[in-house]
């Protein structure tokens, strides 16, 4: 009886106990929600207009950041350091187009994922080699101070994290639905080869694309690894992103935002409020058991679109 | 030229059903069978038992499930570590309660305990497919091993917070714990992998199996002939799950001897996967050349290059083990979607017509 | 031909029948107040233009799709809703436009899985293969020789099936909804992409099928002479609704008939 008590009532008493800091954990968890959703962009954006499901998304934030970093280390300056780091995954795109994705056209999306899992180690290993694999502090400039707002604890960094992300989804909203190159990239995402036979430069298509998320990819690693040092495990948020595109859909931009902000928030809460009733870290598993629960009643998750099967 | 099939011809259905129809394969894995167990136990040095040929055998075994559900039917899963680590305990939490049954009756025991964990993150399946399922098998992986270990009970509250594998004998002799001989825990790994690689091997040519292929295939017409897709994808999991189960089993009590959750993490899960890539994805012998494809280059990388005179760093070695290994799967999944399994297939193909080019 | 008259006129029981069916999907009506009665051992021809709601009558008749309104009696049942894998035990089976067959499968092992509902052996047996399962698949296998046979298709058996070119798998569909010997064979547009000399062998399979077996066909066609020559009556579609019923002469002189191919225009 206690223990029903202290699961299904107690934590709610807490929150409305300590409002202030029950809105800190909730902001909190949004702005981390923000860094997921960064990530998730990368994935949505690939996703959306190949089809294919980027499970290097992870590998690509570490290795943006990694590369960076290790400019930075040569006494490169921040600006030029960004710019080159942003030419480095673009030129990745490139050669991912070159040497992978042109041999797999209208493959089965498994293979093309599977594919997708062995350029991830690809990355990993290659970028761990050139630039070492120990944790690095990178540091942008971004400022990182704690203040209050009405009585909660905030941070600067959170916020511009916060902005940064706003900024980039409008950005990449306005492009995906108003200009020529957006439609084009739809069309590939629905059907590789109507789209060659329309004429739409394929190859073109998807080296853009991949670029573009490997910019994303860079702005998420920078964000990520000013918070937490750029280190392996940086990859492993890629399998983070997972619930938030499933509850954001895998081709909606809005959608990975606001599948990032639920988990980002879910989690937090989850840990503070119920997590020392399990002896903690719930975190580890809690994303994915939410995302779970909401594909048994949405198949298609939150956003996504209903697959309707014809025969 | 000696490897024809002229003059093999079959005369009833039962002999073009056969595993082997194809007399010369027969020979081969005769031979394949004296080798291993006659041969391999008494030529090969502790360490390569112990490092090398043991741990290929039990992630053969894993492989396999892994293949059984992925490969044969469709289903992604990347919670074949937590399923491995519910086979380890489950053994560790029944010989230690009921030290006088047979270890390895408890190692099926503890298979049946992972087919139904594996059965109920299986449910989801019938709702949801490809992607969104791997979810659900990685809140599997993430949530087991979470509760192994928060949850005292899993491992006695042993304060290490690792199981141990403890001595048990079978005939008198010393089949787990530190006493067990590499010689004696080969043969148990090789005698799980045999008769559950066969029973695999089985299931795939009779009902069942097809009902899972057609499953991953297009399971809406499946659903048209009468085979009932929740029950079948079920058994996948259940099936599946139960050759995790006992891999896991071996895994603590034949080779590691101990050890904590984390070597069941999603590192494993992936590592399987990597061997059903690279081996051939519906295809029990794909399962085993990938597993021993993915336990042998890392001992290959650390070991061949001071053999021709370049020493290299272990932390190098990883990070080009990782490259090599990603681009092998990319390479072989651009070249040869089917894996090492076809690539064999097309050598025997070859073979047959030798010495003609065609 | 007398025999065709005396098959349509003759007390044949009512296998299937079809009353007052009407399926929507959306907003967009499928098929309005629909009813239609297929005798057994007959071959019943459904025909219309494209989007009629041919394909979608076949996938009502087969648990697919969930009428909003009407009733279906089968084999004297009445039954309101449906799921395909029951269709299949009651004996019902069903070919495709865009045939639906496991593609990395053989011919063989396609055909072989039509056997699954007869096929018992539980799964230790199946481990262990020698026994009764052993038994069992090779009874299976000699039956489904015969329909390889009968398909002149033994020269393919343990092809993966996607290798096969388009005519080719359309047989092998058709030998797989064979194998579950059903009572009724629904057959969509199975002559679809077929030249001439392919389509006589279609429908010499068909009609030995009908003739030899007395299974019932439902066939959804749209070469007018097949069909005029296989059928013993005709539904036609039109719209959703039905707008002619009959034998092959009485439909082929109907104006309603020839205004709907035509692309006429009625409200």
């Amino acid at each position: 009886m206690e223990t029903l008590y202290s699961i299904i009532a107690a934590p709610f008493i807490d929150m409305v106990s300590d409002p202030i800091f029950f809105a800190e954990v909730v902001i909190n968890g949004l702005l981390t929600g923000v860094m997921y959703s960064l990530v998730a962009l990368g994935f949505v954006l690939i996703f959306k207009a190949s089809g294919v499901f980027n499970f290097a998304q992870g590998a690509m934030v570490l290795f943006a950041a990694l590369t960076l970093v290790g400019l930075l280390e040569h006494g490169v300056p921040v600006i030029p350091a960004v710019v080159i780091a942003a030419t480095v995954m673009v030129l990745l795109a490139f050669l991912i187009e070159k040497f992978m994705l042109r041999h797999l056209i209208n493959q089965e999306g498994i293979i093309l994922f599977m594919a997708t899992i062995g350029l991830n180690f690809l990355l990993e290993g290659v970028g761990q080699i050139a630039w070492g694999s120990n944790v690095k502090k990178l540091d942008v400039g971004i400022p990182d101070q704690s203040f209050e707002w009405g009585g909660i604890l905030l941070n600067t960094f959170d916020i511009a994290a916060a902005v940064i992300a706003a900024i980039l989804v409008t950005v990449l909203a306005i492009f995906f639905h108003k200009t020529k190159i957006g439609l084009a990239l739809r069309a590939v995402a629905d059907d590789h080869q109507a789209a060659l036979s329309v004429g739409i430069p394929l190859r073109t298509i998807w080296i853009i694309v991949w670029s573009v998320s490997g910019i994303v990819a860079l702005v998420a690693g920078i964000m990520w690894g000013t918070k937490s040092g750029v280190q392996f495990s940086l990859s492993l948020i890629a399998l983070k992103a997972l619930p938030v595109l499933i509850l954001g859909g895998f081709t909606s931009v809005p959608g990975a935002i606001v599948g990032g902000l639920i988990i980002g928030m879910g989690e937090k809460v989850a840990e503070i409020y119920w997590g020392p009733l399990f002896g903690g870290a719930i975190e580890n598993w809690f994303a994915y058991m939410l995302a779970l629960v909401v594909l048994l009643f949405r198949p298609q998750g939150l956003f996504g679109e209903r697959i309707i099967e014809r025969v | 030229m000696f490897y024809r099939e002229t003059g093999q011809f079959k005369t009833s259905y039962a002999s073009d059903q056969a595993i082997f129809p194809i007399a010369q394969d027969r020979w081969f894995i005769a031979l394949v069978f004296v080798v291993a167990f006659a041969l391999v136990p008494f030529i090969a040095n502790e360490y390569w038992l112990q490092a090398i040929i043991i741990p290929f055998l039990i992630f053969s075994l894993a492989t396999i499930g892994l293949n059984l559900l992925t490969g044969y039917t469709g289903q992604l899963s990347l919670g074949t570590g937590a399923f491995m680590a519910v086979g380890a305990y489950a053994t560790y939490k029944i010989t230690t309660s009921f030290p006088d049954i047979n270890i390895l009756v408890v190692y099926l025991m503890s298979g049946l305990a992972a087919a139904a964990v594996g059965t109920l993150f299986g449910l989801p399946s019938l709702r949801i497919k490809g992607f969104y399922l791997a979810v659900a098998t990685l809140a599997a992986q993430f949530f087991i091993l979470w509760l192994f270990n928060k949850v005292g009970w899993f491992y006695n509250n042993n304060p290490s917070g690792s199981i141990t594998a403890p001595p048990r004998t079978m005939f008198g002799i010393m089949i787990s714990g530190p006493e067990a001989t590499p010689m004696v825990r080969y043969y148990v790994s090789l005698i799980f992998l045999c008769v559950m690689g066969l029973a695999a091997k089985n299931l795939m040519r009779g009902r069942i199996g097809r009902s899972w292929m057609a499953i991953r295939d297009m399971d809406i017409a499946a659903e048209l002939i009468g085979i009932e897709p929740l029950k079948t994808k079920l058994l996948a999991f259940a099936i599946s799950s139960f050759y995790c189960g006992v891999a896991g089993a071996l895994f603590i009590f034949a080779w590691l001897g101990s050890a904590e959750t984390e070597a069941f993490d999603i590192f494993v899960s992936f590592q399987v996967l990597f061997m059903i890539i690279i081996g051939g994805l519906g295809s029990i012998l794909g399962s085993i050349l990938g597993a021993a494809f993915i336990t042998l280059t890392p001992i290959f990388l650390t070991n061949f290059p001071p053999m021709i005179g370049l020493p290299i760093a272990t932390d190098l070695s990883k990070h080009l083990e990782e490259i090599i290994f990603g681009a092998l799967i990319v390479f072989f999944l651009i070249v040869e979607p089917l894996g090492l399994a076809r690539l064999w297939q097309i050598i025997k193909e070859k073979l047959r017509l030798w010495p003609y080019p065609y | 031909m007398n025999a065709k008259i005396k098959k349509a006129n003759g007390n044949a029981e009512t296998m299937l029948s079809v009353e007052d069916v009407s399926l929507s999907f959306g907003g967009v009506q499928a098929i309005r107040n629909v009813s239609f009665d297929i005798k057994k051992g007959e071959i019943r021809a459904i025909i219309g233009p494209n989007g009629a709601g041919k394909t979608s009558m076949l996938n009502v008749i087969n648990g697919f799709y969930h009428p909003q309104e009407g009733t279906i009696t089968f084999k004297g049942n009445k039954r309101h809703d449906m799921r395909p894998h029951i269709a299949a035990t009651q004996g019902i089976a069903r070919t495709f436009q865009n045939v639906a067959l496991f593609k990395g499968m053989t011919t063989l092992d396609n055909i072989m899985s039509g056997r699954a509902l007869r096929m018992k052996a539980n799964i230790f047996w199946q481990m262990l293969y020698f026994g009764p399962a052993q038994k069992e698949e090779l009874e299976h296998r000699e039956f489904v020789e015969k329909i390889i046979d009968f398909l002149e298709i033994e020269h393919i058996r343990r092809i993966p099936v996607g290798k096969l070119p388009y005519g080719l798998q359309k047989r092998v569909e058709l030998g797989r909804a064979l194998a579950m010997e059903p009572d009724l064979l629904l057959l969509d547009e199975p002559m679809a992409g077929m030249n001439t000399e392919e389509k006589e062998d279609m429908s010499r399979f068909i009609l030995d099928v009908n003739e030899e077996l007395g299974t019932t066909i439902a066939l959804i066609e749209h070469d007018m002479g097949v069909v005029m020559d296989l059928s013993d009556r005709i539904v036609v579609l039109d719209y959703g609704r039905k707008i002619a019923d009959g034998m092959p002469n009485q439909v082929r002189n109907n104006t309603e008939v020839i205004d709907a191919y035509l692309g006429v225009k009625h409200d």
